[in-house]
C-alpha cells in the first residue's frame, strides 16, 4: 500500500513538472522547492490542528504563490540561465528550511504528522489514505489532460516552440509563463502535502538535489509533454528500488543505491533515448 | 583582532573557492555549458588522496600527483562518455546541465556507498604564524600561496601561450574559431582535462586542511559556481575575484549574521546575481550561458 500511495504522490508531482518542463519547455530544476514548501505548510498546519483538507488546499496555494514568485524573478531568463536560476531557487529554499529553526526545526525535521482517514469508513489507515491519494491523483491527471488538450494548452506548447512568434500574435508571454508555473507549482504543493502526511516525518534533505534528479528522470523517461508517459515512468522508477530489497542488499547500501540508479538511468535515457518512452519532443 | 582573523579566514576560504571556480570556469568557457559535477570530481579527488596518503601511507607528493592524474582522467572519462555523445546529438545547454547534475548525484552516492557518511580527516599541520593576534596555520598559509601561484600560472597560460589563446578564441566565438581551422573538439577536451586537474589540486589542499565527506561536493559546487557567476563566468580573473569576494563576505558576514546563515550567503548572492547582473562583475557576453 505504501508503494501505491508513493506512486500516486509522485505521479501528481511529476505531472506538475511535465507541465513546465515538457509542455512549456521551461528547464525547471526548482520543482522540489514547491514540493518541500507544500510538505512543510501541510505539516505545520496539521500540527496546529487544522483539518487535512484545509492544509492540503493551502499547501497547493503556497506552492503556487512560490511559483509566482519564482517566475516573477526569472521570467526573462532562458536556457542555461533559467536552469541555473531555478536550481539556485531550490537551493535557497533548502537552506532556508535548514536554518529557519524556529519554524522548521532545521535538520531535526518535523515528526508526528497525522495521517487523515475517510469519514465514516472503517478501513486500515493506509488503505483509506491510498484512496484519498489516488483520487487526488486522478483529479490532477484529468485536469492536466483537459488543460493540455485545450486551445489554451496549445499556447503552452507554442511557448515552447516559438516564444517570439507567440508574442507577435499578441499573446501575453509573461501571463502564460506565470499561469503555467503556478499550476505546476500547485500540483507540487499538493503532492508535498500528501507526502508529509504519508511519511509522518519530514526533514529538508527530502527536498533537494537527489529528489530533483529523481523527478527529472521520471519526466524525461516518460517523455516530455506526455502525461501517459509520466504515469508509466513513475511506476517503473519507483518499482526499481524495490528490487533491491529482494536482492537482500544490506540496508546501509540501499540509501545510496537508489540515487545511483536514478542518476544512471537519467544519463542513459538522455544519451540513448532522448525522447523517453512516449515523448513527442526530444529532450536534447 | 577579530576583524583581521575573519579577513584571514576569508582569504583561506576564498583561495579554495578560487581553485574550484577557476577549474569550473575554464571548463565552462571552453565547453559552453555548466559542468555541475565539478564539485563531485573534487570530492572524488579528496577521497583518492585520503586513501593514498593515509591508508596506503604513500608519500605526500606522490599521493598528490596521483590525485591530480585521477581527477584529470575522470574529467576525460565524463567528457568522452557522457558529454561528447550528448553534444553529438545536439543537446541544449539545459540538457547538458541536467546531465551534469545527474552525474554529480551519481558520483556523490558512489562515494557514499564506498566510504560511508562519516567525515574523515588527515591530521597534517605545519607550524603556525601569529599576525598581530590573528592565527593562521602554516598549512593555511601554504594553501593561500599555492592557490595564488596556480592562479597566476593559469592566467599567464590563457593570456600568453598559444594553446591558451586558442582556448580563449573558442570561448569567445566557437563558430568563428572553427572556421579559422581550430579543432574545437580538441580544445574542449583540453579544457576539461586542465579544469579537472585543478580540481585535483583543490581536492588535495582541502583534504589536508579540512574534514571531508561524500556530501561536500554539493557545498563546494555552490561556492565555486557563486564565485564564478559573481565574477563573470566567462572571465577567469573574474571568477577568481568573485571567489575571494564570496570567501571574505561569508567570513566577515559573521559580524552581523548568525553563523548558521554562513552558507545561505552564497545561495542569496548566486540568485541575486543571476537575476540582476547575470554577467557578473567582469563578464562581457550575456549570450554565453543563454541558449
Amino acid at each position: 500500500m505504501h508503494l501505491v500511495i508513493m506512486i500516486g504522490i509522485y505521479v501528481t508531482l511529476s505531472v506538475g513538472l511535465n507541465l513546465t518542463m515538457g509542455f512549456a519547455g521551461v528547464p525547471n530544476l526548482g520543482h522540489v522547492a514547491f514540493f518541500g514548501i507544500g510538505a512543510y505548510t501541510s505539516a505545520l498546519l496539521s500540527l496546529s490542528n487544522f483539518p487535512f483538507l484545509f492544509a492540503l488546499v493551502v499547501s497547493g496555494l503556497t506552492g503556487a504563490t512560490s511559483g509566482l514568485l519564482l517566475i516573477l524573478l526569472t521570467h526573462e531568463l532562458k536556457g542555461g540561465y533559467m536552469a541555473l536560476a531555478t536550481l539556485s531557487f531550490s537551493s535557497l529554499v533548502y537552506v532556508t528550511l535548514l536554518n529557519w529553526e524556529g519554524l522548521t526545526r532545521g535538520t531535526m525535521g518535523i515528526p508526528g504528522i497525522p495521517k487523515p482517514g475517510l469519514w465514516g469508513v472503517k478501513l486500515a489507515p493506509n488503505t483509506s489514505y491510498a484512496l484519498i491519494v489516488l483520487t487526488i491523483m486522478m483529479i490532477s491527471l484529468l485536469f492536466a489532460r483537459r488543460l493540455t488538450a485545450s486551445p489554451y494548452g496549445r499556447l503552452w506548447i507554442a511557448l515552447r516552440d516559438n516564444e517570439v512568434a507567440l508574442s507577435a500574435l499578441g499573446k501575453n508571454i509573461f501571463r502564460l509563463k506565470a499561469q503555467n508555473m503556478m499550476i505546476s507549482a500547485f500540483f507540487a504543493g499538493i503532492a508535498g502535502s500528501l507526502f508529509a502526511h504519508q511519511l509522518s516525518y519530514i526533514d529538508p534533505s527530502s527536498f533537494y538535489l537527489s529528489e530533483t534528479v529523481l523527478i527529472t528522470s521520471i519526466v524525461v523517461l516518460g517523455g516530455l509533454a506526455s502525461l501517459r508517459g509520466t504515469v508509466i515512468a513513475t511506476i517503473i522508477i519507483l518499482l526499481i528500488p524495490e528490487a533491491l530489497y529482494f536482492l537482500n542488499i544490506p540496508a546501509q547500501y540501499v540509501g545510496p543505491a537508489k540515487p545511483i540508479i536514478y542518476a544512471s538511468l537519467l544519463l542513459i535515457i538522455l544519451i540513448f533515448r532522448p525522447n523517453g518512452l512516449l515523448g513527442k519532443y526530444s529532450s536534447v | 583582532m577579530l576583524l583581521l582573523q575573519l579577513l584571514i579566514n576569508g582569504m583561506i576560504a576564498g583561495s579554495i573557492y578560487a581553485l574550484v571556480a577557476s577549474g569550473f570556469s575554464l571548463i565552462h568557457s571552453t565547453n559552453r555549458f555548466l559542468h555541475l559535477a565539478h564539485g563531485a570530481v573534487i570530492t572524488l579527488g579528496a577521497f583518492t588522496f585520503h586513501t593514498l596518503f593515509l591508508l596506503l601511507d604513500l608519500p605526500l607528493y606522490i599521493s598528490a600527483l596521483a590525485t591530480i592524474v585521477a581527477t584529470s582522467f575522470l574529467g576525460w572519462l565524463t567528457y568522452a562518455f557522457i558529454y561528447s555523445p550528448l553534444k553529438t546529438r545536439g543537446a541544449s545547454r539545459s540538457t547538458l546541465l541536467v546531465a551534469s547534475l545527474a552525474l554529480a548525484i551519481l558520483l556523490g552516492n558512489i562515494l557514499l556507498l564506498l566510504f560511508g557518511p562519516d567525515p574523515r580527516s588527515i591530521n597534517f599541520d605545519l607550524p603556525g604564524v601569529n599576525i598581530s593576534g590573528a592565527l593562521i596555520t602554516g598549512l593555511q598559509l601554504l594553501i593561500i600561496i599555492i592557490s595564488l601561484i596556480i592562479l597566476i600560472i593559469l592566467f599567464a597560460f590563457t593570456k600568453w601561450s598559444k594553446l591558451g589563446k586558442t582556448m580563449r578564441a573558442v570561448a569567445d566565438n566557437h563558430e568563428l574559431a572553427e572556421i579559422s581551422g581550430i579543432n574545437s573538439k580538441k580544445i574542449e577536451i583540453t579544457g576539461f582535462i586542465i579544469g579537472s586537474a585543478i580540481a585535483g589540486l583543490a581536492a588535495v589542499l582541502i583534504t589536508l586542511d579540512q574534514n571531508i565527506d561524500p556530501y561536500m561536493g554539493r557545498e563546494l559546487m555552490i561556492k565555486g559556481l557563486t564565485g564564478a557567476i559573481v565574477g563573470g563566468v566567462t572571465s577567469l580573473p573574474g571568477a577568481v575575484f568573485g571567489s575571494y569576494f564570496l570567501g571574505l563576505l561569508e567570513n566577515v558576514g559573521i559580524l552581523w549574521l548568525p553563523s548558521s546563515y554562513k552558507d545561505a550567503i552564497a545561495a542569496v548572492l548566486l540568485i541575486s546575481f543571476l537575476l540582476f547582473k547575470p554577467t557578473g562583475f567582469f563578464g562581457l557576453n550575456k549570450k554565453t550561458i543563454n541558449d
